[in-house]
């Protein structure tokens, strides 16, 4: 690389964008030879277009969204990469008061759920509401995931829509939703301001399940390969500086700032430690993950039964572009784990079975053959 | 014409109302903010969104959602993101109008947008019908091949006996098939 490289990269006001805040304020893009702009966007669908657009070099990203984007999902395939996870976990579902004042004691929170919901309809009342911060997002797939699990039908018994994370407190305090599924400090602020309470933590239902990439598109990632070796290079260590529980501190301050998260220094620094930046090897984009992800996307229509789940995941989630940057960095290379466990139900994911774990579910959209 | 321009700007949604006078009967409504009840209610030929607006992913997330009448997109963006419009129409956005634009084309665009938005509508709607069609008519050739197996029947007689299950309980030659193969499933142990 000759002369420092110029670089927007976007994120979205959220804590789990903190290695790409750490990289800029702790000078490791500098240190790469990088001048790097950090854009505040304020929509998953206008972080996408501007990367597909060239507007933006790479972004702080839903990991749905690289796979969404690469399929043609709700538009023309947009080849995109994602050569690092920034973390795992962090997301959680909110419930609001009103409804949780209506749990029983020594009732799980679930069961109250699924319970109040079958009132509901019994009486005729309209479903409730609960929002995800994007179709194609670990909140959607996760939240699908739990209410299925308890018989609740995500697309028939309740009715789930999309809003900003930001907004989601002031629409639970409007009773325009009844619960929703984002990531941090949303969950807390909520929490903080006495609106919602969490009924339960993506690392709950997925231990070390998959929450934000950093994604590029994949011609991008061609024509800059030393470039992105660069980024990567920073960007793990901003994961690993953020990850430090003796920065925690300074983190929250950092992303309380207007230009980043702009929301309070408590309900930040007492959010952070429910996302993993950087321990038990966060920061690799495990195809087997991946995988999970489109059987979702399978198992409810949003992905076609015939698709190649492991060629998918595999040309998405670029695990040999991130071995290149650990090994540069010094630190372990991960090899491709085939199967997933941590699941709160037990089961287990095989990258190799994953149509046949997608049509293993009692509740679906898939269309069957 | 009924339009919804969300947008915390009024004078965007003043140049819809210039762009369309003429328009008879228009009714223009100007939201800071995406509410879906509202829509719900007005009911718009088109809603127009700024490119940097929060509530993209809600309208995008609309366009998925078949309980919902899905409304075409039109988005303002800012001249100074070249490209970024032409990514946006391929997610999906029926058009766009570029900041600084004469209001004498805003009609035009949103024209075109509502009949874009209608094509791509019908599209859909048959590959839908036709992946559907594809996957009864499947079942049907797996239910018959089942039937000959177990039954000893001729092609013809299979299908004559399906059409007549079918007719029967009144319900589609599809949906009598694939019940079917569940049966078969149960009785040779699946899923027990």
């Amino acid at each position: 690389m000759s002369g420092a490289s110029n670089l927007t990269l976007g994120f979205v006001p959220l804590n789990d964008a903190a290695p790409l805040v750490a990289a800029q304020e702790r000078g490791f893009f500098a240190a790469e030879n990088l001048s790097v702009r950090l854009s505040r966007e304020v929509s998953w669908a206008t972080v996408r277009d501007k990367v597909a657009a060239g507007a933006l070099d790479g972004a702080h990203m839903l990991a749905p969204i690289a796979l969404a984007c690469t399929l043609g999902a709700g538009g023309d395939p947009q080849p995109m990469i994602a050569p690092m996870a920034l973390n795992r976990s962090g997301a959680a579902f909110t419930l609001s008061r009103r409804l949780t004042a209506a749990f029983a004691p020594g009732e799980t929170r679930r069961a109250a759920l699924a319970r109040l919901i079958a009132e509901r309809r019994a009486q005729g009342e309209p479903p409730l509401v609960f929002a995800v911060v994007f179709p194609y997002s670990m909140h959607n797939y996760l939240l699908r995931y739990w209410l299925a699990e308890a018989g609740i039908d995500p697309d028939l018994d309740v009715r789930i829509t999309v809003a900003p994370p930001s907004r989601m407190a002031s629409r639970l305090a409007a009773g325009e939703l009844d619960g929703f599924c984002a990531g941090e400090p949303w969950n807390a602020v909520a929490e903080d301001e006495n609106l919602g309470e969490v009924a339960v933590r993506a690392f709950e239902v997925w231990r070390d399940g998959p929450e934000k990439v950093f994604g590029v598109t994949a011609d991008w990632a061609q024509r800059n390969p030393e470039v992105l070796q660069a980024v990567l290079r920073a960007l793990l260590k901003g994961a690993a500086w953020a990850d430090d529980p003796e920065n925690r501190a300074q983190l929250a301050q950092i992303l309380s700032r207007p230009e980043y998260v702009d929301a309070s220094i408590g309900s930040i620094a007492r959010s952070l430690p429910t996302t993993s930046f950087h321990h038990n090897a966060a920061n690799a984009p495990l195809p087997v993950q991946a995988g999970w992800l489109l059987s979702q996307m399978m198992r409810w229509g949003h992905a076609p039964r015939e698709l190649d789940i492991r060629g998918m995941a595999e040309a998405v989630y670029r695990l040999d572009v991130y071995n290149q940057a650990a090994a540069d960095l010094g630190w372990p290379m991960v090899s491709p784990p085939e199967a997933a466990d941590g699941f709160a139900d037990g089961r287990v994911f095989d990258l190799g079975a994953a149509r046949a774990y997608a049509e293993s579910f009692a509740l679906g959209r898939m269309v069957k053959g | 014409m009924r339009v919804l321009v969300v947008d915390p700007d009024p004078a965007r949604a003043a140049l819809v109302v210039e762009g369309l006078a003429g328009v008879h009967p228009l009714e223009v409504r100007h939201a800071t903010v995406f509410d879906e009840n509202e829509v719900a209610v007005f009911g718009p030929d088109v809603v127009v969104v700024a490119a940097d607006s929060p509530d993209r992913d809600t309208l995008e997330s609309l366009r998925d959602a078949s309980v919902l009448n899905p409304r075409p997109v039109v988005m303002f963006v800012d001249r100074s993101e070249p490209g970024l419009a032409e990514a946006a129409v391929r997610a999906g956005v029926a058009a766009y109008i570029v900041d600084g634009l004469a209001p004498t084309r805003v009609r035009d665009i949103l024209e075109v947008a509502m009949s874009r938005f209608q094509l791509m509508h019908q599209l859909r709607q048959d590959l839908e019908k036709a992946k559907a069609d594809l996957a009864s008519r499947k079942t049907v050739e797996r239910a018959k091949a089942l039937l000959m197996k177990e039954r000893g029947l001729e092609e013809e007689q299979a299908y004559k006996l399906l059409r007549k299950l079918s007719m029967d309980t009144g319900r589609p030659l599809g949906a009598v098939a694939s019940d079917l193969l569940a049966f078969a499933g149960v009785l040779k142990g699946d899923g027990a």
